[in-house]
């Protein structure tokens, strides 16, 4: 058996993505290729791939991003170290009211590197609650909501409420594809949705980035 | 092999017992044998929408307590001999039944029927527990309206908790001009937010009060909308491709539709 220049290796949180050392980026993408080829039934739609950031060229990755999104499977690049770490998951009974006081922990550095990856839609009473970053491959459905030490980086809809830099981080920011939530926290400033939508304005179609500047919150658009 | 589908929603009101006597009905007119299961204990009306009432005898309380083998409560339909209905209690509550009785006794029901239906209360709280336990798959009835598409939002997201992840969805009681105003939400709203495979568009139809009102699902009535909607349903259920029915379409001018704050 030849040695294999691209390995996929299952975890918790997806599949992971591990490139043989010194292998050069056209012998990847062939494999890639062929592997998406042979395999019909291991990539089915809305699968998760992650690669190690830094194991490969930004440019190269973009690549691999757009090669997966043609065949239906999410791409994504976590800083994290492998296993990557799953929050687990449990909606709060819905009578509970919602702890209006999280802990003022202050944020290690390591923390801010470490990243809970969600693969799935987070629909209605669910709740995502960390110190970390998190990255959902799906959509924040009105209702659901996410309380980050972190950034909050969504690839689909944002339409619940979404909390970065929860414990004081003022650096953090929310990505979304589309970004329209109910509330946008971060740290501890608030911005919400306005209360009647303007006939003609539909849900945006570009990438935005919620961010504090000036001491505010200023929602643009961003290239992914 | 037989099927176990929960028929459920959060909302309450959306149309659940109305799904459960037609889809019965429907596949039992198709040739299958049909057992419908009422878990609304205490409030239970799977009965009056098929004119069984008065020919109860017992009910799932006594089933599962062991007063009676399951065979001894059901009701045949007085129509369709291959349509069963199994009654609760309109005396006892939603605690009078736990999950894994109703497990063991659709294993029972296994043995003798190809389609076992389950009427979930409204909720989500210990009888939706109940009457999920059991199902192979579930039908999520909603409306097109905010507050119905958010609870089945929440319903789906609890379905996934419980590992239920075959489920599919019912939109009911859509109003073709309400849509075309943009004063109800239309299809592409709903699949937005649930983003789960659609198997019926059920619109509001008079007929289906007046059949409730004679016992006799409207699915029986050959000019009833909602009727051929859920003969549509059934159809998909049995595996056949069945194209949705065209509704009036959105005209040109108001297709700069609403954004609705969902
Ligand atoms: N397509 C329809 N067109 C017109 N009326 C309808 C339609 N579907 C349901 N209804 C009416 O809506 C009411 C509620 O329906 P139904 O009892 O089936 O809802 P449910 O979800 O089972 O309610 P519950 O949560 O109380 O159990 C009934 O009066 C019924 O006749
Ligand atoms: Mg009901």
């Amino acid at each position: 058996m030849r040695e294999e220049i691209v390995r996929i290796k299952g975890t918790k949180a997806g599949l992971q993505l591990l490139f043989a050392a010194g292998a050069t980026y056209a012998a990847i993408e062939a494999e890639i290729r062929e592997k998406l080829a042979a395999g019909s039934g291991f990539f089915c739609r809305g699968t998760v791939m992650h690669a190690l950031a830094g194991s490969l060229p930004e440019a190269e990755m973009e690549k691999l991003r757009h090669l997966f999104h043609e065949n239906g499977v999410i791409f994504s690049v976590t800083r994290a170290p492998f296993p990557l770490p799953e929050e687990p998951q449990g909606a709060p009974e819905p009578t509970a009211p919602a702890e209006a006081e999280a802990p003022a922990a202050p944020q290690p550095a390591e923390d801010a590197q470490q990243m809970v990856v969600v693969n799935r839609t987070l629909r209605g009473g669910q709740e995502v609650r960390t110190q970390s970053s998190v990255l959902v491959c799906g959509n924040v459905n009105p209702g659901a909501q996410i309380i980050a030490g972190g950034s909050i980086d969504i690839r689909g809809t944002c339409r619940g409420m979404v909390h970065a830099g929860a414990f004081g981080n003022q650096k953090a920011f929310v990505i979304a594809d589309h970004l329209v939530p109910t509330q946008i926290r971060i740290a501890d400033l608030i911005a919400r949705a306005p209360d009647k939508a303007p006939a003609d304005l539909e849900k945006p179609t570009r990438p935005e980035r919620a961010s504090i500047k000036d001491g505010q919150i200023v929602i643009e658009p961003i290239e992914r | 092999m037989s099927e176990i589908i929960v028929i459920t929603s959060g909302k309450g009101g959306v149309g659940k017992t109305t799904t459960t006597a037609n889809l019965g009905m429907g596949l039992a007119m198709r040739g299958k044998k049909v057992v419908l299961v009422d878990t609304d204990t205490g409030l239970r009306n799977l009965d009056l929408l098929l004119g069984l009432e008065n020919r109860i005898m017992y009910d799932l309380i006594d089933v599962t307590q062991g007063r009676v083998p399951y065979k001894k409560a059901l009701v045949r339909h007085k129509k369709q001999e291959n349509l069963f209905l199994l009654p609760t209690s309109q005396v006892k509550d939603k605690t009078a039944v736990n999950p894994e009785e109703l497990v063991k006794l659709c294993d029972e029901l296994r043995q003798e029927f190809d389609f076992i239906l389950i009427d979930c209360p409204a909720g989500i709280e210990q009888g939706f527990k109940t009457a999920i336990a059991a199902a192979d798959c579930a039908i999520v009835v909603t409306m097109p309206e905010i507050s119905a598409v958010r609870d089945a939002d929440k319903i789906i997201g609890e379905l996934g908790r419980a590992d239920k992840e075959n489920i599919k969805l019912v939109v009911n009681r859509i109003r073709p001009q309400m849509v075309e105003k943009g004063d109800m939400l239309d299809m592409d709203d709903i699949n937005d937010i649930l983003s789960i495979e659609c198997i019926g568009q059920v619109p509001d139809d008079e007929m289906v009060v007046t059949s409730t009102n004679r016992g006799e699902p409207c699915i029986t009535m050959e000019k009833s909308q909602a009727g051929q909607a859920y003969r549509n349903i059934v159809g998909r259920i049995l595996g056949e491709k069945i194209p949705f029915m065209t509704f009036p379409k959105e005209g040109f001018f108001s297709r700069l539709k609403r954004v609705f704050n969902l």
